[in-house]
C-alpha cells in the first residue's frame, strides 16, 4: 500500500474509511499505475497553456460521473490533475438514471454537492431557465482562466457544443459522446449482393432480404424500450427525417401527420424485423444481440463497437460494417447525437466555480482526451473523443479504427453533416415531456395503441405540462 | 397419517407436482442466476443456453477483488441494515407493547400516525430528506441513511408487533403483576418470550427491507455509504449489460440474507402460523 499513498486523494481522512476506499480503488489504480509509469507525471503538455493552472491551489471540488470505462480511463488520471493544479477532486459515480436525479436535487436546492456532473444535454434548457449554471463563454474569454491558443474550443464537435449551449452561450463543455450510425453483418451484405442502406424505404428491404427468423437471422433492431433516452432516442430521427417539426410557433406539437407516419413506420419496421422483444430492449441489448450473430442490421450509437469487438463475447468480430443513418422521406438524414458534458454549478463560491472550470478544461483538453483514449494503457480505448483533430489523427484511427469497416469515416461524418441539434425539443419541460412520449411510443410499439392515438393523448398531456 | 397420504395416489401425485411447478418457479430464477454466475460472459449470451458449461470463478474474482469490488458496498449494507434493525427493534417493541396493552390518552392517535407516516410514497420524502440530510452534514454517512431507514423500519415494525402482543393471553400478564412483577419485568421475563417467533419474524422483515433499499440508497448515500444494491447497479453500465458478474454480485449479495433466513426459519415459521391462526390481526 505503501507506494500508492501519495496517489490517494484524501489522505486526511480517517483510517477505516480510507482502507475501505483504497480496497475500492485497488483495482483502478492497479490498471493506472502501468499507465502513469509509461506517461510518467509529465505535466509539460498541460504547462505550455498560458495560464496559471495552480491559481485557486488548495481547493477542494466534488465531481458526478457515471459508471462508464470512458470516465473510469478520466478518474484514473485525477492524480495528474491534482499534482499540476493543487486541486482536490472527490469524485462519485453516479448510475445514469440516478445522476439526474441527484443533479437536479442539488441544483435545485442549492447545496453544492457537485461543483460539476455529466450532464445530460436535454437538460440545459431547463438548467439554465433556472440560472442553476453559469454561462461559460465568461470563462472562454478570461485570458487568466483559458488560453485559447492552447484549448482551442473550436476544435471540439460542433454538434456536440451546440447541443450544450442555450441561444449560441456554452454552458456545459463536451467530455464525452456518440452518434448513432447503421451498424452492419458486411458478410450477410456481401453474401447477398445488398448495400447498406441510404434510404428509409432500403433499410427495410434490406431487413427483408436478410430476415430469417428460422435460422435465427432477424434484419433489423432498434431500442424499443420505454425511455427519454432509449425510444426517445431513436422516434425523434425518424419524425424528423420525415420532415416533423417539433415546434409550431412556440407550441410543442408531437400529433403531426409526419409524427404518426413516422411512428407507424417504427411499429411496421420493429414487428416485421425485429426480434421479438425488441420492445423492450435498450442498447446494450440489441448490441449484445448483434454480438451473437442474430442481427443484420441495427440503427445506434457508434459508441456500441466497442461490445461488438469484445472477444469474450462476440462472435461476429471481422464482419462488422458501419454507415450513416439513411435518408428519411424528406431527403435529410437527421441521425440522433449524445454528449455527457460538464457544466458548472452555479451556487459555488468564486474560487469554487475557476477550480471546476480547470477540471474542466483539463478534462476536455486535446491532451486529457489523448490520454483518455489511444494513449491509455488500460484495454478501454475511447471512441467518444471530443476533438475534431483527434477524430482525424492517425493515432486514434489505429486506436479504434479496427472496430469495422468505414467506422471513423461513418461516425465522423454523421456527426459533422447529420446531425441537427433540435432533432428533439429543446425546452425547460423536456424531462416530463420526453417520458410522456416514450410510454406513448411504447404502447404503440406493443400495439396497446394505434399510432394516432398514442400521440393525441400524449399530445394532451404535453400541453398540461406546458401549461404548469 | 397425514391428510395428504391418506387420498388416492393419483391426487397424491398431482399435489407433489403442483408443488413441484410452484417450487420451480421459486427456484428457477435463483438457479438461473447462480449458473450464470459461474459462466463467462460468451456463454450467458450462448443460444440454445447451455446448460453445461466450464465453470469460471472468474466474475467472483473480479465482483470480489476486481475493479469494481463490491465488498466496501457489502460492508455499508450490513453496517446500515444493521444499525437500522438494531434501533428499530430497540424502539419498536415498547412502543408496540405500549399501543397493544397500555391506557393512554392518545392512544387511538398515536396508533394511527404510526400507520400515516407509511402512507406516503417514498419518492415523495426524497427531497425533504436529502435537505434535511444536507443541512445537518448527514448526507452520504452512515448514521444519515441509518435514520432514514428507520423511518420506513419503525412503523413497519411497531405494527408488526402490535399484533403479536395483542395475541398474549391477558391472564398471564395479569398473574405476573398480581405476583407484584413490575410493568418492565413483566414484559421482559412473561411477554417477550410468548412473542419471541413475532421478534424473529420482524427482525428479518425489518433487516430486508433495508437490506434490499435502493431509492433512499441511491439519492442519500454516495462514495462513502453506497449499500450493494446500488453497487450492483453499475454492472448495468451505458456501455453493456455485464451479466456475469451482477449475477454473481447478485449471489453475493444474497448470501447474508440467506444466512439469517436459514438461522431465524424455525421462528418465522413458527411466527407467521400463529399470525395465520388468528386471522391477520390488525395488520
Amino acid at each position: 500500500m505503501t507506494q500508492r499513498e501519495p496517489l490517494d486523494p484524501h489522505p486526511s481522512q480517517p483510517t477505516r474509511r480510507r482502507a475501505l476506499k483504497q480496497a475500492a480503488s485497488v483495482g483502478l489504480l492497479a490498471t493506472a499505475a502501468p499507465h502513469l509509469l509509461a506517461q510518467g507525471d509529465d505535466l509539460a503538455p498541460y504547462r505550455s497553456a498560458k495560464i496559471n493552472w495552480k491559481q485557486v491551489e488548495g481547493e477542494s471540488i466534488s465531481v458526478a460521473v457515471i459508471p462508464a470505462s470512458y470516465f473510469d480511463n478520466l478518474l484514473s488520471l485525477l492524480p495528474q490533475f491534482e499534482a499540476l493544479t493543487g486541486i482536490k477532486v472527490r469524485a462519485e459515480k453516479v448510475p445514469p438514471g440516478q445522476i439526474r436525479q441527484k443533479a437536479l436535487l442539488d441544483l435545485s436546492s442549492r447545496t453544492t454537492t457537485y461543483a460539476t456532473h455529466a450532464a445530460d444535454p436535454m437538460y440545459y434548457p431547463l438548467y439554465v431557465a433556472n440560472k442553476w449554471v453559469e454561462p461559460l463563454d465568461k470563462y472562454l474569454n478570461d485570458g487568466t482562466l483559458t488560453d485559447p491558443a492552447w484549448f482551442r474550443y473550436d476544435d471540439i464537435l460542433k454538434a456536440w457544443r451546440d447541443a450544450d449551449s442555450i441561444d449560441g452561450k456554452p454552458y456545459g463543455i463536451p467530455y464525452d459522446g456518440e452518434v448513432t450510425v447503421q451498424v452492419y453483418r458486411k458478410d450477410l451484405y456481401d453474401a447477398k449482393g445488398l448495400h447498406p442502406a441510404t434510404t428509409y424505404d432500403q433499410l427495410l428491404s434490406n431487413a427483408k432480404a436478410l430476415n430469417d427468423p428460422a435460422n435465427r437471422v432477424y434484419g433489423l433492431a432498434m431500442r424499443g424500450f420505454a425511455g427519454a433516452g432509449q425510444n426517445m432516442y431513436i422516434y425523434p430521427s425518424l419524425f424528423r427525417g420525415f420532415g416533423g417539426n417539433w415546434f409550431q410557433g412556440k407550441d410543442v406539437v408531437v400529433n403531426s401527420p409526419e409524427a404518426v407516419k413516422a411512428l407507424q413506420w417504427y411499429v411496421d419496421a420493429l414487428t416485421a424485423y425485429a426480434p421479438p422483444a425488441v420492445r423492450n430492449w435498450n442498447w446494450p441489448d440489441i448490441a449484445d444481440a448483434f454480438s451473437q450473430g442474430t442481427v443484420a442490421t441495427y440503427l445506434d450509437a457508434h459508441s456500441s463497437a466497442a461490445v461488438l469487438n469484445d472477444p469474450a463475447k462476440s462472435k461476429v468480430i471481422g464482419k462488422i460494417g458501419f454507415a450513416r443513418w439513411p435518408r428519411g422521406p424528406n431527403g435529410k438524414r437527421v441521425t440522433s447525437i449524445w454528449n455527457w458534458g460538464f457544466p458548472i454549478n452555479s451556487a459555488l463560491t468564486d474560487k469554487q466555480k475557476k477550480a471546476t472550470w480547470l477540471f474542466i478544461s483539463w478534462a476536455a483538453s486535446a491532451e486529457t482526451q489523448a490520454r483518455t483514449s489511444w494513449k491509455f494503457a488500460g484495454a478501454a480505448k475511447r471512441s467518444g473523443v471530443n476533438r475534431l483533430s483527434a477524430w482525424k489523427s492517425a493515432e486514434f484511427s489505429q486506436a479504434v479504427g479496427g472496430a469495422g469497416n468505414n467506422f471513423i469515416a461513418a461516425a465522423l461524418e454523421s456527426l459533422e453533416q447529420d446531425t441537427d441539434v433540435e432533432w428533439r425539443p429543446r425546452v425547460p419541460q423536456w424531462p416530463a415531456i420526453g417520458e410522456t412520449m416514450a410510454t406513448a411510443i411504447q404502447s404503440a410499439l406493443v400495439g396497446q395503441k394505434k399510432p394516432k392515438e398514442a400521440l393525441d393523448e400524449a399530445q394532451a398531456r404535453i400541453q398540461q405540462i406546458l401549461k404548469s | 397419517m397425514s391428510p395428504a397420504s391418506r387420498g388416492a395416489p393419483l391426487r397424491r401425485l398431482l399435489l407433489w407436482m403442483g408443488a413441484g411447478v410452484l417450487l420451480a418457479v421459486w427456484a428457477f430464477p435463483v438457479v438461473w442466476g447462480l449458473l450464470t454466475s459461474f459462466k463467462t460472459e460468451r456463454d450467458v449470451l450462448a443460444y440454445p443456453p447451455v446448460w453445461l458449461f466450464t465453470p469460471t470463478l472468474d466474475n467472483y474474482r473480479e465482483v470480489i477483488f476486481g475493479t469494481s469490488s463490491i465488498l466496501p458496498n457489502l460492508w455499508s449494507s450490513i453496517v446500515v441494515s444493521s444499525a437500522s434493525t438494531l434501533l428499530t427493534m430497540l424502539f419498536a417493541v415498547p412502543a408496540a407493547y405500549a399501543i397493544a396493552r397500555l391506557r393512554y390518552p392518545g392512544k387511538r392517535a398515536s396508533g394511527f400516525y404510526v400507520l400515516a407516516t407509511q402512507m406516503l410514497p417514498p419518492v415523495g420524502l426524497i427531497i425533504p430528506y436529502y435537505l434535511v440530510l444536507q443541512k445537518t452534514g448527514l448526507l452520504d454517512s452512515y448514521s444519515g441513511l441509518t435514520a432514514i431507514y428507520l423511518t420506513f423500519s419503525l412503523p413497519f415494525a411497531v405494527w408488526l408487533m402490535v399484533s403479536y402482543f395483542e395475541d398474549v393471553p391477558f391472564e398471564m400478564e395479569e398473574a405476573a403483576l398480581l405476583d407484584r412483577a413490575g410493568r418492565m419485568r413483566t414484559l421482559w421475563y412473561v411477554i417477550l418470550p410468548q412473542v419471541r417467533g413475532g421478534i424473529a419474524v420482524t427482525t428479518v422483515f425489518v433487516f430486508l427491507n433495508a437490506w434490499n433499499e435502493f431509492l433512499f440508497a441511491v439519492v442519500l448515500g454516495g462514495n462513502r455509504v453506497r449499500p450493494v444494491t446500488v453497487a450492483m447497479f453499475n454492472f448495468i453500465s451505458v456501455e453493456q449489460t455485464q451479466w456475469a458478474r451482477l449475477a454473481a454480485g447478485a449471489m453475493l449479495a444474497m448470501a447474508p440474507v440467506i444466512l439469517i433466513g436459514l438461522f431465524a426459519q424455525r421462528h418465522i415459521v413458527k411466527g407467521l402460523t400463529v399470525g395465520a391462526v388468528k386471522g391477520g390481526g390488525r395488520r
